[in-house]
């Protein structure tokens, strides 16, 4: 398991080769076992000119996207992972694993151990997961808390360094960059035995823990009899163990009220060291059961430096937060539209923020809207063809408010203006940005006294939760909307 | 050049990475690996331009160093310059350790026969165990990274020349015990013990001295290291090729022997020592290690892998890829053995969890997808190789992983493959359920459909809609409740969007016929009944290309002929007129030749009026097969050649006869002879090789002793019958044996003409023998006396000895003379009398036989054939 070659490109379109090779890196030793293993069916990695060209055909970033290009467009072209064939001087290239984020193509070749024809099924090749980790780790690196191109810069300058540290020769030795650079900048700590490798130092300071819960919710509304609504938490819980020590160990328990949503599909760090199996069954796929697990949900583990994220888990809630429901009649010049939105009476009604924006796709710019508005205030984007609906901190004591308008809109003048596939027709959404601060839709919480940190010195604790909207629809109910199947009320 | 400054530097190592073949060609390419190697020891670089210089190295070594003597003094130069570094800190002491061995594999100088190999073998040792710590080698700081990187290289070492260090393995079990960085060290043992499990199966040597081996030796002759398993050049690396661990596949690999007590035990004591500490690995390395582990532990006596299960739960839980990965590697290696029934439905959920999971980024959802089809299960039921969903993964478990319209193309298609499995597994039970999986299908294409149909909308979108309609296809292509509603969605939406033609080319092109062939029937309604809107008829023409056949000719006819008047430009001509090559392919029809005959004055561009009249002087008057194979494509011309110069080469190919060899068309023979009529004739056996058209058999007479020879024809010819008889008459000029040059001309049945010269045919002296119309009842010998006298004094006369077999005369006679005989008395005398064309005769009195043979007398008016029939009766016993 092990990588022949590494790299990153960036998109620039509008630029003659529409991309840039920010960093490569081969790996010869790993180049020359694949030419062993993969015999007949070898095929050389390509210079970065060569791999650019390619990669960018493929991701369809190059600017001529008009005809019709057999080799790409073909409907017998399908690619259902993101692991490509790359054609490179008569050959193909494969697998190589690469996927786009921010303008940015992360790409690696992993080796395979044995001959390429026939292609042997990706789950049989131990360096396609390993592929994938590394870039995740590259792609971690680069933008997490990265604010400009320059910040950019310098940490791709850093990155050959900081691969001949984690990868210096093609196999992946840690898949978190950022735990190299503090190894090197630590490079004088003298690391007793046990110390584990994902730990690269000690903490000296003021001990203290912080745990941090944030809810996503998600929903998709449709205020119709065939098709269910959808709502789904996702929650993360990350934490920062400050400790001193180099194996200290920490358990903490995360509690649900009495009428709480169990917790389930909870993915668990590595830290982790022991389960109770009752977490890792609970999950949203298997039959409804009602003795379903509840907590607490206990968590033992010994911390890495860095803040880093306990848990990942998702929940059923019984009702969405807010309900809404939205119709929109086309009359022949304008659109006559209605919006209600309803907070449930459980939901604590105080937001950081709450608003609901009302795009209008597929049609000419906004001319003209008459509006009449129960609460908050509306905000008209012409050149958007957006109307923002600010409702504020609080829902009035009604917890329900309304939006009733006339939009006219002006003829269409070019193709391009305000496209979008699913807004079709009268296919419309509003869709609700929102954020309640010290709340989770769960109910769940870490109690700052069920924490247990074995470790000298008795850490501060702090804990925070919040609760964040995230895809959040609600569908004209007067035409057809994108359904999950499982909202087909069968 | 050794002495270039840092920014000399910089910039040739920038247009060194630029392209790295093109500088190496220019001038500076030939020295760059010397200068490197005087660079880093060069007192003027700072240690970060020398660390840039190593991380060349690293990447390019065999441009740097291409040859294996290069690479050897490449390496020994790098070592010398690690221990010319001042006993301070240094950052480069890594990164030359990492160069030196890179140099040393990749130039493949790695061997028994390599000092440099030996050195830096023993380096690396001296520096993983400890040793070369207290030499003066950096500061104590500066050791545990260097011993980690040691550690790192020699499983790079090992990786590529499996079995070097088996000898080690004492030795590393033991730094495991002690003050060593764990990670590396743990995963080299891994290595080493997984490289040592497959030669132990292959050399049949016991691990437990090995295992239990102590500290490295000290004298200074022996090396802990072993070339001998490790072979020769490449083939070590062969062995281990099957990348996935597949339980059920023969134990016979790894497993051949079984280990002995102490053995097992000491193994399983290693393999638990490595698990117990993999908690400290980094998730990736924790994966490497299981997967190592599976690999070389899989089948193996004595080892249960229930090892493995104290850290399974650990493992699930987690979302980290690769961990997860690795337990499916596990599964793949062990089955049963290791997972029971029930664990196989947790890791399915597990799986199918985080292939959804909204905290996990979407390649993983995809490759967790891509899992879950190819899952390695206990009891597989499938064919091998083929995706599948796993028996235990029902419609239900299943309904987060539908595509819905909100997810990119990549996820959807995914998801869509994943439903139409679903669909066609569980088409027998669950019908409630599956008619709402249709339903929901259905409405998902639709979607799609409607997408792809937006005016303006991107490529991808047409694209995906297409690549989403083929998958269906394929995936249900003998489902026509499926099928029936897609193709009609498909013809609205070619109604809607016709500029989508080069979509439905594709489409049409790649899927079976059960989609296939509705298709082509509903987009000819639409085309040629539809309404043609403004700008769409190149579309319409394109499309109708592809699916114009032999039905329905008056209105396709018709609607070409209306299209005619609308084709302005050269452009819209050609794909008109591309139709009508099509249309002639499927079938031609009268019709046609009146629209091309039109189409001939009508075009405004004289280069479609020429094709026009081309095409309808090919119709005229060529038949059917050979009309197919005039038009059709030519193998002849390079894909990327102009559509006119592949159909110009199809013409030529068509038109012209081709010389064939004869050995594969046909055989020709002469066969038995008989004897009647007026002149002598051939009977050639012909026999076909290939089915053959209007064969055509042309024959030239050597030294025109005949009159010149008629042509043979025959109309069809067939392998499977029995050989033909061709009567081939003869009119010899004069008596005269002679050969016949042969060629063949014919069609093959895809339509070439071929033209073959088959090997020449000899006519034998007896083939020219007639007899003499035979004399009335017992008046023969006078009828022969009188002959026989007729023939002096103009003739010859002599007397020729016959040899004869064991059958005696009268067998002779019977078998060669019968026919000729006109007075006898059989068995001892016989007056033959041959008549030889065009005014010769030969006449023959054999009597009085002896035992080994018979005195012939023969008499003939034409003296010119009395050295012919000499030879010809001396050579009669021999051909009896």
């Amino acid at each position: 398991m092990a990588q022949r070659a590494v790299w990153l490109i960036s998109h620039e379109p509008r630029t003659p080769l529409c991309g840039t090779v920010r960093f490569s890196r081969r790996f010869p030793t790993v180049e020359k076992r694949a030419k062993v293993f993969n015999g007949a069916s070898y095929v050389p990695v390509p210079e970065d000119a060569l791999l650019l060209k390619a990669l960018l055909f493929e991701f369809r970033l190059l600017d001529d996207d008009k005809d019709f290009v057999e080799s790409r467009d073909s409907c017998s072209r399908i690619n259902k992972t993101s692991v490509y064939g790359i054609p490179v001087g008569g050959e193909e290239l494969w697998p190589v694993v690469a996927f786009m984020k921010n303008c940015m193509i992360y790409a690696s070749v992993p080796l395979v151990e044995q001959t390429l024809c026939p292609r042997p099924p990706l789950i049989s090749i131990s360096g396609v997961s390993q592929g994938f980790e590394l870039l995740f780790g590259i792609q971690d690196f680069l933008f997490l808390s990265q604010k400009n191109d320059a910040e950019l810069n310098s940490k791709l300058n850093q990155l050959p360094d900081l691969l001949l540290q984690t990868c210096p020769f093609g196999t992946l030795l840690d898949a978190n960059l950022q735990n190299s650079l503090d190894n090197t900048n630590f490079a004088s700590v003298t690391q007793p035995q046990k110390q584990p490798a994902w730990k690269t130092g000690t903490y000296k300071g003021k001990p203290q823990v912080s745990i941090s819960i944030t809810e996503k919710v998600k929903s998709m509304q449709y205020d119709k009899r065939e098709i269910a609504d959808m709502w789904q938490v996702v929650g993360t819980v990350t934490c920062k163990c400050d400790l001193e020590g180099f194996m200290p160990n920490v358990t903490i328990s995360l509690s649900l009220p009495t009428n709480g949503s169990p917790l389930q599909d909870i993915l668990i760090h590595p830290c982790v060291t022991s389960l109770d199996s009752a977490i890792l069954t609970s999950n949203s796929i298997g039959a409804v059961d009602d003795s379903a697990f509840s907590g607490p949900y206990k968590f033992p583990f010994t911390p890495p430096l860095e803040s880093f994220h306990l848990c990942y888990y998702t929940s059923q809630v019984p009702v969405p937060p807010i309900l809404g429901f939205y119709r929109i009649q086309e009359e022949e010049t304008q659109l006559k539209i209605t919006v209600n939105l309803k907070l449930h009476e459980s939901v604590k009604n105080n937001f950081e923020f709450c608003e609901a924006r009302i795009p209008f796709y597929n049609r000419g710019p906004i001319t003209h809207v008459e509006y009449k508005i129960s609460f908050g205030q509306l905000e008209i984007f012409r050149e958007k063809n957006l109307l923002i609906w600010t409702i504020g901190q609080k829902f009035p004591k009604s917890m329900e408010i309304t939006l009733s308008g006339n939009i006219t809109f002006g003829t269409k003048k070019h193709e391009k203006q305000s496209f979008d596939q699913i807004c079709i027709g009268s296919t419309a959404y509003v869709k609700l940005h929102f954020k309640i601060i010290d709340y989770t839709l769960t109910g769940c919480y870490a109690d700052q006294h069920s924490v247990q940190v074995f470790a000298s010195g008795k850490p501060k604790i702090s804990t925070n939760r919040k609760l964040i909207s995230s895809d959040y629809y609600v569908w004209n109910s007067k035409a057809p909307a994108p359904v999950a199947y499982g909202s087909l009320v069968l | 050049m050794g002495s270039l400054s840092r920014e000399a530097w910089a910039q040739r190592l920038g247009a060194f990475r630029a392209s790295p073949s093109a500088f190496m060609a220019g001038p500076e390419g030939e020295s760059l690996g010397r200068d490197l190697l005087s660079g880093l020891r060069s007192e003027k670089l700072s240690e970060q331009t020398k660390v840039s210089l190593l991380v060349l190295s690293l990447e390019f070594p065999d441009q740097l160093w291409p040859d294996a003597s290069v690479a050897e003094a490449a390496t020994t130069s790098l070592l010398d310059t690690l221990d010319l570094l001042s006993p301070r800190p240094s950052a480069l002491r890594r990164p030359l350790l990492l160069a030196a061995t890179t140099a040393l594999i990749a130039g493949g100088a790695l061997g028994p026969t390599s000092g440099a190999s030996g050195r830096l073998l023993r380096l690396l040792l001296d520096l993983a165990s400890g040793r070369a710590l207290g030499r003066g080698f950096g500061l104590d700081s500066e050791q545990r990274p260097l011993q980690a990187t040691a550690l790192e290289c020699l499983r790079e070492l090992e990786s590529c020349q499996p079995g070097l260090l088996w000898s080690c393995l004492g030795l590393l079990r033991g730094l495991l015990r002690r003050e060593a960085p764990v990670q590396p060290l743990s995963l080299l043992l891994t290595l080493v013990l997984r490289n040592a499990l497959v030669a132990r199966a292959r050399a049949g040597t016991s691990l437990w001295g090995l295992l239990l081996g102590g500290d490295l030796p000290t004298g200074d002759g022996s090396c802990p290291w072993d070339w001998t398993l490790a072979g020769e050049g490449d083939a070590h690396l062969k062995p281990q090729a099957p990348c996935w661990p597949a339980a059920e596949k023969e134990e016979g690999g790894l497993a051949a022997l079984e280990p002995s007590p102490e053995e097992a035990r000491e193994l399983r004591a290693t393999v638990a020592q490595l698990l117990d500490a993999s908690y400290l690995l980094t998730p990736v390395a924790q994966a490497q290690l299981l997967w190592l582990l599976g690999w070389g532990l899989q089948g193996l006596r004595g080892q249960p892998p229930a090892l493995f299960k104290p850290q399974l739960v650990r493992l699930l839980s987690t979302a980290q890829l690769t961990l997860l990965h690795a337990v499916l590697a596990l599964k793949a290696a062990f089955g049963e053995a290791l997972f029971t029934a029930q664990d196989e439905v947790l890791l399915l959920q597990r799986l199918t969890v985080a292939a959804q999971h909204p905290a996990l980024p979407p390649p993983t959802h995809l490759f967790y997808l891509h899992c879950l089809l190819n899952f390695p299960e206990n009891c597989p039921l499938g064919p091998d190789g083929e995706e599948a969903t796993p028996l235990l993964l029902g419609p239900q478990l299943c309904q987060g992983l539908l595509p819905n319209l909100l997810h990119d193309p990549m996820a959807l298609l995914a998801r869509l493959h994943l439903l139409c499995l679903l669909w066609a597994e569980h088409e027998e039970e669950e019908r409630g359920q599956l008619q709402s999986l249709q339903q929901y299908l259905e409405t998902l294409l639709a979607g799609l459909r409607q997408r792809a149909a937006l005016a303006g909308g991107p490529r991808t979108s047409a694209t995906l809609c297409f690549q989403a309609s083929y998958l269906v296809a394929r995936c249900l292509s003998g489902y026509p409740t499926v099928l029936t509603p897609l193709t009609h969605g498909l013809a609205q939406l070619y109604q809607t969007r016709p500029a989508l033609a080069p979509h439905f080319v594709d489409l049409l092109s790649s899927v079976g016929p059960e989609l296939g062939e509705p298709l082509k029937m509903v987009l000819r309604h639409e085309v040629v009944l539809g309404t043609s809107r403004e700008g769409a008829l190149r579309w319409h023409l394109q499309t109708l290309a592809k699916v114009v056949d032999g039905e329905a000719q008056s209105t396709t006819l018709r609607f070409l002929q209306a299209a005619a008047s609308h084709c302005s430009d050269w452009g819209l001509q050609q794909a008109l007129l591309q139709v009508c090559r099509n249309l002639m392919r499927a079938g031609g029809g009268e019709g046609l030749a009146d629209l091309l005959q039109a189409l001939a004055v009508q075009l405004e561009d004289p280069d479609g009026r020429d094709h026009a009249r081309l095409y309808y002087l090919l119709l005229a008057h060529l038949s059917g097969h050979k009309l197919g194979m005039a038009l059709g494509p030519s193998l002849a011309a390079p894909a990327l050649a102009s559509s006119l110069v592949a159909e110009n080469q199809g013409f030529a190919a068509a038109l012209t006869v081709q010389g064939a060899p004869a050995s594969t068309s046909l055989r020709l023979s002469v066969g038995p002879r008989r004897v009647h009529g007026s002149s002598p004739v051939l009977h050639l056996q012909v026999e076909a090789l290939q089915p053959l058209y209007s064969l055509e058999l042309r024959f030239r007479v050597e030294g025109q002793v005949y009159e010149p020879l008629e042509m043979v024809h025959v109309p069809f010819l067939c392998p499977d019958h029995p050989a033909r008889l061709l009567p081939l008459p003869l009119h010899p000029r004069r008596p005269a044996p002679s050969h016949l040059g042969v060629s063949a001309l014919y069609t093959t049945p895809t339509g070439l003409t071929c033209h073959a010269q088959l090997p020449p045919l000899l006519v034998n002296f007896q083939d020219l023998f007639l007899p003499f119309p035979s004399p009335s009842e017992g008046t023969g010998p006078s009828f022969f006396d009188e002959l026989w006298a007729s023939c002096l004094p103009k003739g010859a006369e002599s007397r020729v000895w016959c040899p004869l077999g064991p059958q005696g005369l009268e067998a002779l006679v019977s078998h060669h003379l019968e026919p000729f005989v006109v007075a006898a008395q059989p068995p001892i005398s016989y007056s033959v009398a041959i008549h030889l064309p065009p005014a010769s005769k030969l006449l023959l009195r054999l009597g009085d036989a002896q035992v080994d043979g018979v005195s012939v007398a023969l008499r003939t008016d034409d003296w010119t054939v009395l050295p012919l029939a000499g030879d010809y009766i001396r050579g009669l016993s021999a051909a009896a």
